[in-house]
């Protein structure tokens, strides 16, 4: 496990009321049981940890977030689209 | 009751309202009888860093069309709104300065968060332009009670006068409270409502960061309904006693028969069943009514996930089978979610859908939502016999406000 999953499954745990003990790529968002007002602080701080943006709408189910593994890649391409974007600047 | 012949009524002698579809209720009904929607692009400030791009925005409001007070004029902008909704619905009753009783007449009027953008520009001034002083007219423009205090002034209003503060039930506890001090007898008279302006940028992170807004656009109990959208305003109610409004030949335009408020005491954001249902049972009981003389409620309506679905099932366990002959609509969809004001904003629909007999509709609605199954008047506004209608208001927190308008007295 690479440093973006393991920050990622720090943040999981830090946010959750109560974690399970171990939290790995193939778990599903859905069997943490997280609440959304949770979930919209998750999302902020790995946006804050990693300086990328997620357009992340609490109203929509989104296939980026079905498990740890799914968001873990969907948050590397975001942070490779951001050092694109600052190498072309 | 201290009435002389049991429980004094309370009725409407004059509305007053800013929105984005129309500043007026003329205007503004206008719109809202043609189905306009107020939504679009962000035009007040640059969208820097925003993914959510759109709100509903008053455009073009002019304060010195509206509030000729000086006061009024250096004020913060949620409170030019209410003062031109106030003053709007205050000529309407009769009052073109102050009042003859003072004292026994309450500026009931409320907001989510008061003078944000004066907050936000003083921080700006303070922490990147490094100013050493901010505005001195910062703090009185901020505080929440500041367009309370404004409109008693204009009026000499010299009895209760505060602000209400809940979120997005705000003008609804506002124009609820005003209701029960006027039937217990503690005033004859009251301003009641709310206003909201806080579509700056730094307001718009903050609720990006919920994770609540749509990015399309606010269709409440449609399938293709993703959040809901920002919006400013105010909505104010003139209230009177009714021997008080005849005396002074006054004509009721409605009559506010029924106050109920709950709270979930559940969670911050999640809306309950529970809670709602019983604010709603609260509010007919208070009226009088059964669930059957209802014709239309104005629903809170926010277009989110879960509010929709639920408020569905509340209203489907308060009106059981009289909930298919309900008219149900969310003109959020015209007006988008205009916070603390909604309430506000809301009643005046309410009180002109009793007045002409006609409701208005949920527009931009494709299909259904999954687990919405009431007549949201899709669309396109109906006509038909309005005599009871129902206005929620349920906010973060869990703060549930209903009020229930009938005819004006014969």
């Amino acid at each position: 496990m690479d440093d973006v999953a393991s920050k990622i499954i720090g943040i999981l745990k830090k946010n959750m009321k109560n974690p399970p003990e171990t939290i790995s790529l193939d778990t599903k968002l859905s069997d943490l049981e997280i609440e959304s007002l949770d979930l919209a602080v998750i999302v902020f701080d790995i946006e804050d940890t990693f300086g990328i943006q997620i357009p992340y709408n609490a109203n929509e189910e989104v296939q980026d977030f079905a498990t740890v593994g799914s968001v873990v890649e969907r948050v590397r391409s975001l942070i490779a689209d951001k050092e694109a974007a600052g190498a072309a600047a | 009751m201290t009435g002389v012949n049991g429980r004094r009524r309370v009725v409407v002698t004059g509305q007053g309202v800013v929105s984005s579809i129309g500043t007026g209720v003329d205007s503004f009904w206008a719109s809202m009888r043609r189905g306009a929607c107020g939504i679009g692009p962000i035009r007040n400030f640059p969208l820097a860093d925003l993914y959510i791009t759109i709100a509903s925005e008053v455009k073009d409001f002019d304060a010195r069309e509206h509030c000729q007070s000086k006061p009024l004029l250096l004020a913060d902008r949620y409170s030019q709104f209410a003062g031109a909704a106030a003053i709007e619905a205050m000529k309407q009753a009769g009052f073109d300065g102050p009042v003859k009783d003072g004292a026994r007449a309450a500026s009931i009027i409320g907001s989510g968060i008061g003078g944000f953008s004066t907050l936000e520009k003083a921080y700006e001034d303070l922490f990147i332009h490094k100013k050493k002083a901010t505005h001195p007219l910062t703090l009185l423009r901020t505080i929440a009670s500041s367009a309370a205090a404004h409109v008693s002034i204009e009026y000499g209003m010299k009895g209760p006068c505060f602000g209400t503060v809940s979120a997005c039930s705000t003008a609804a506890h506002a124009i609820g409270l005003t209701y029960q001090m006027i039937r217990a007898g503690m005033v004859d008279l009251g301003v009641a409502g709310a206003s909201e302006a806080c579509i700056t940028y730094g307001s718009l992170r903050a609720w990006q960061a919920m994770r609540v807004l749509s990015p399309d656009g606010c269709f409440p109990f449609a399938k293709r309904r993703n959040g809901t959208v920002l919006a400013e305003g105010a909505g104010i109610l003139v209230l009177e006693e009714l021997e008080h409004a005849k005396a002074r030949g006054a004509k009721p335009l409605a009559e506010l028969m029924g106050f109920g408020m709950t709270s979930d005491a559940a969670d911050m954001v999640n809306p309950d069943i529970e809670g709602p249902t019983v604010a709603m049972q609260i509010a007919l009981a208070d009226a009088g009514l059964a669930p059957g003389n209802i014709d239309y409620i104005n629903a809170h309506g926010t277009a989110t996930t879960v509010n929709d679905i639920n408020e569905t099932r509340a209203i489907r366990r308060v009106f059981g089978d009289a909930a298919e002959k309900l008219s149900v609509s969310s003109t959020k969809s015209m007006h988008g979610h205009c916070l603390g004001a909604g309430g506000g904003v809301e009643a005046v629909a309410c009180v002109k859908a009793i007045e002409e007999d006609y409701v208005p509709a949920t527009v931009g609605f494709d299909e259904p939502g999954e687990g919405c199954d009431l007549d949201y008047t899709p669309n396109k506004g109906r006509s038909r016999e309005v005599n009871y209608a129902m206005s929620n208001s349920f906010a973060f927190g869990g703060l549930n406000a209903v009020l229930v308008f009938g005819p004006p007295p014969a």
